[in-house]
């Protein structure tokens, strides 16, 4: 048979495209489930290292089983917010509802307004009041996304995980792999009343006389990551913009909530004056 | 076995070894050798992925037309790259590690031993020596990249499979070991020795 004519090369083409697609798809569908449960661990793993339960390794090494279950020791309640910050429906916590990057990526684009859509931002908050949320955003490559745990301040990060798709290995890619760049997050405060929410800076953060960081809502990005440090600013800086309102507001029910409760030690200090004088006029 | 098998098994684990004697394949195993354990799933990978390409295009080779048969080499690696990466990320156990390799393990498609293979010998024999000339070449491969990693993990980290073994001795690991060249020093060193063994190999 002549293997080099025209049609014979057209056809032989197509049909082995066409066979090689078909494999592919039967070996995705049938492993989907799969995969997706291992995500869905991976991401449970996420937010339980941002909310400072252990280390990624940690939780590497336990297993998805005890992953999923130490979730849901831990978690108290989860919920979604509409673009006013008010809350609207729960998450189911018994099935350990959690969102997928592709889910992020959707709400993502609602929030930049490219895609119409319900605004429901997810809130995790645990047990020990810690609050973790969701950032996703453009990386170099692909997309980056994350989590963020907040104390009950609603300000002052207590720890942060991020992951990528496809950012450089050694560099952008030190995100994730970096413990280091992530423990710069811990401490820092967010400053929801700036058009700055959160800032990774070049060329220093700025520090204290002993060189270590200022908790403020600065820290150092990556050398030689620029574009990955950008991209990353943009994505807390866009998602945490979209919560601003839920945590100012819960920030202020805290507040208030410590001036009511006289038997509680007062937990904010800035508030205390303001405390006192209301008490004083009620006697 | 008759010898001719048993050369084309043997041949690509130490004569022949496709990255010391053919340096090909060196981006990867630049990249993937910092622990012993990815080295490990990628030298699996590729074993995989090569010995199944050269069966299924050594089958397929009477009926390819020569003018597209690049395209065809690239679908059926292709494939079986992706089927690769498909299984490991269905696994407990795997998909950690299919994470942290990331990227290289869809660039096996562009390892060059991969396609060399295919090209040299698989297109030219009969199925069942072109499945052991891929699963020979992707064994030479996997077995420098273990070795590399090997070096790299207990002098760059302390430990073994991410187990304590220098750590145990006080050993203050070595950030140098970790970062690329030192792969290619070792993949020297490797080289050096290989031809300090095999004399037919220097040039004069």
């Amino acid at each position: 048979m002549n293997t080099n004519n025209n049609s014979y090369t057209v056809i032989y083409t197509t049909v082995i495209v066409v066979l090689v697609a078909a494999v592919l798809a039967f070996v995705s569908q049938s492993l989907k489930s799969r995969q997706e449960a291992n995500e869905k661990a991976d991401t449970i793993s996420q937010m339980l290292t941002a909310a400072a339960f252990g280390t990624k390794a940690e939780f590497q090494a336990m297993g998805n089983a005890a992953v999923l279950e130490k979730y849901g020791e831990e978690i108290d309640m989860a919920f979604t917010i509409d673009a006013e910050g008010n809350k609207n429906d729960d998450l189911d916590i018994e099935s350990k509802q959690v969102y997928s990057p592709a889910e992020l990526k959707k709400l993502d684009y609602i929030i930049k307004g490219k895609q119409q859509g319900e605004t429901a931002l997810p809130v995790f908050i645990f047990k020990n009041d810690v609050t973790v949320v969701p950032v996703y955003g453009a990386g170099l490559w692909g997309p980056i996304w994350g989590y963020i745990a907040f104390k009950d301040d609603m300000k002052t990060i207590v720890g942060a995980y991020f992951d990528h798709d496809s950012e450089t290995a050694g560099l952008g890619a030190r995100i994730k792999d970096d413990p280091d760049f992530q423990h710069e997050f811990v401490g820092e405060q967010a400053d929801f009343e700036s058009s700055e929410i959160f800032e990774i800076v070049k060329g220093g953060a700025p520090k204290d006389a002993q060189g270590n960081s200022i908790k403020d809502n600065k820290i150092d990005a990556i050398t030689g990551a620029t574009m990955t440090s950008k991209g990353l600013e943009a994505a807390i800086g866009t998602w945490l913009g979209a919560y601003a309102k839920y945590f100012t507001a819960r920030a202020a029910a805290t507040a208030e909530d410590c001036c009511g409760d006289q038997a509680q030690s007062c937990c904010c200090d800035a508030e205390t004056a303001g405390c006192d004088d209301k008490t004083n006029e009620e006697e | 076995m008759d010898s001719k098998l048993k050369e084309t098994l043997l041949n690509p684990i130490f004569k022949g070894n496709p990255i010391t004697v053919l340096v090909l394949g060196i981006c990867s195993s630049l990249a993937v050798t910092v622990t012993l354990k990815g080295a490990l799933v990628m030298a699996l990978s590729v074993i995989v992925v090569t010995g199944l390409s050269s069966l299924v295009l050594s089958l397929l080779r009477n009926s390819i037309p020569s003018r597209v048969r690049i395209i065809v080499q690239l679908v059926v690696v292709s494939m079986m790259v992706i089927l690769v990466d498909q299984v490991l990320k269905s696994f407990e156990a795997t998909y950690a590690i299919d994470k942290q390799l990331s990227v290289y393990i869809g660039l096996i498609i562009t390892n060059c031993i991969v396609m060399g293979r295919i090209e040299a010998f698989a297109l030219g024999n009969k199925p069942f020596p072109s499945l052991l000339d891929g699963l020979a070449n992707g064994a030479g491969y996997g077995l420098i990249l273990i070795i590399v990693a090997f070096f790299r993990e207990l002098l760059g980290s302390g430990t073994l499979f991410g187990i304590d073994i220098l750590n145990r001795f006080g050993y203050v690991t070595n950030n140098l070991v970790i970062l690329p060249p030192f792969a290619l020093i070792l993949l020297g060193c490797i080289i050096w020795i290989q031809r300090s063994i095999q004399k037919d190999l220097q040039e004069k």
